[in-house]
């Protein structure tokens, strides 16, 4: 039988501690939570939505959510999974709303070859790759394929749950990723054959 | 079709088995026939270089930290939430305002049983046990109290940050519109005041509790729906204001 980490069982009991802490309204307790958990939520609900004003309004609205929902957290996974997953899910509900009101082509995934990527980009061949240019080149992403690439390599989700959080099929997300990579690349180094 | 990087065409269906490599779900036999592409070929080499690259460096993208004034309104947000859901403060006070009447009637029993003739060593066992009672009795009204303390500590504490908030974003609503509110908010602190009163000559009186946490909750509630008015108002909303508006009126 596998060992669990003691620090491990140290965050597990941390987290019941803190969610014990926030149901029974301890002052304070959820200032402490919000600490703990808000800029990683926050940093998820940017990187959905690419608008950092829509960013704030949407991680207040995820912490009020689990204000009501703590009651149903019950230690069964990592309460930062717990969280993640009400983020994801509070996300994609914002991006869907403004979807319906304002979708856009380049939105469906098939007219993105039209986009025009830069002849060459800031990565240059044996550099490492800076953090900042890719994080501009994922804001570049059309949105589908930048919530299938932040879902899958940035949060860690795998596809058949990419694909159960989108309403997907797994192969779509596996698609979708194959593609915002490959995106990634071109307006990371250039559009090929142009280096 | 995105475009692969070498000339040769046969590199193409190898480029899914390079994404299937970074993220390590490749087996045994596709991983052999790719290294055997990629010892002659630089392009796909390249390719799962890059990709590599991408995926460690996704990883590691530092979490972004929110403007410090995300938590003051999320905490007024809070505040409010609590004192419009109470628990478990107020639920709290309920059930224990419950039980202090369950106990006096038990005090009472108790008494009433004191006062028949009796042998002496059970009575007196009786008057021990009656005055345990009594005092834990007591301890709960300190109980009840205490938790009405606390609810209303809670109202006073979001009704503050309510009120930051709709001071700070005033400028946003139509002044007439503003007028009436403070006018609103105006009939409700006088009825908090009344209250207040009330409690003070009454302090047992369980209507004016209800009477100033139900004045409360009201003034609660209307700073929420200002707060969310200038927020629509702020952003040109015309029907998000129509809708709270509408609301408004009807409470």
């Amino acid at each position: 039988m596998a060992m669990i980490p003691s620090d491990r069982i140290e965050a597990n009991r941390l987290d019941r501690d803190i969610a014990q802490r926030c149901r029974g309204g301890e002052a304070g307790a959820f200032e402490e939570l919000y600490k703990r958990f808000g800029s990683r939520l926050y940093t998820v609900a940017y990187r959905m939505t690419g608008s950092a004003a829509d960013a704030e309004d949407l991680v207040q609205d995820i912490f009020l959510q689990v204000y009501r929902r703590l009651d149903t957290y019950r230690g069964d996974a990592a309460l930062g999974t717990w969280l993640h997953r009400i983020a994801v899910n509070a996300c994609l509900d914002f991006v869907r709303s403004k979807q319906g009101r304002r979708r856009r082509v380049t939105d469906t995934g098939e007219d993105l070859d039209a986009l025009e990527a830069p002849a060459a980009g800031p990565w240059r061949a044996g550099a490492a790759l800076d953090r900042m240019e890719l994080e501009r080149a994922i804001a570049q992403l059309p949105p589908s394929y930048r919530r299938a690439f932040l879902l899958h390599d940035v949060e860690g989700l795998e596809h058949h749950e990419i694909g159960e959080t989108l309403g997907i099929a797994e192969g779509t997300s596996k698609s979708l990723l194959f593609k915002a990579r490959m995106r990634l690349r071109v307006l990371l180094r250039g559009r090929p054959g142009e280096r | 079709m995105e475009r692969h990087t070498s000339a040769d065409p046969a590199c193409g269906r190898f480029a899914a088995l390079i994404h299937d490599r970074v993220d390590g779900a490749l087996d045994a036999g596709a991983q052999q026939e790719l290294d055997a592409h990629l010892a002659s070929c630089a392009a796909c080499r390249e390719l799962l270089s890059d990709l590599d690259a991408i995926k460690r460096t996704a990883v590691d993208i530092p979490d972004l930290t929110p403007r410090s004034e995300v938590w003051t309104s999320l905490s007024a947000r809070l505040a409010a939430e609590a004192a419009a859901r109470p628990r478990p403060f107020w639920t709290g006070a309920r059930v224990a305002l419950a039980m202090a009447a369950t106990l006096v009637v038990a005090v009472t029993s108790s008494v009433w049983l004191l006062r028949a003739p009796a042998p002496a060593a059970p009575a007196d066992a009786s008057a021990g046990a009656a005055t345990e009672v009594i005092q834990s009795g007591g301890n709960l009204v300190q109980d009840v109290d205490e938790h009405l303390r606390i609810a209303d500590e809670h109202y006073v504490k979001a009704i503050a940050g309510l009120e930051q908030v709709v001071k700070s974003g005033e400028g946003a609503l139509d002044p007439a519109l503003a007028a009436t509110l403070q006018k609103n908010l105006g009939v409700i602190d006088q009825a908090i005041t009344e209250s207040r009163e009330a409690i003070k000559t009454q302090p047992n009186s369980q209507l004016a509790q209800t009477s100033l946490f139900e004045a409360l909750r009201q003034k609660v509630s209307l700073l929420e729906d200002t707060v969310a008015l200038i927020n629509v108002m702020r952003k040109g909303d015309q029907a998000g204001a129509a809708k709270i508006l509408g609301g408004l009126s009807k409470s």
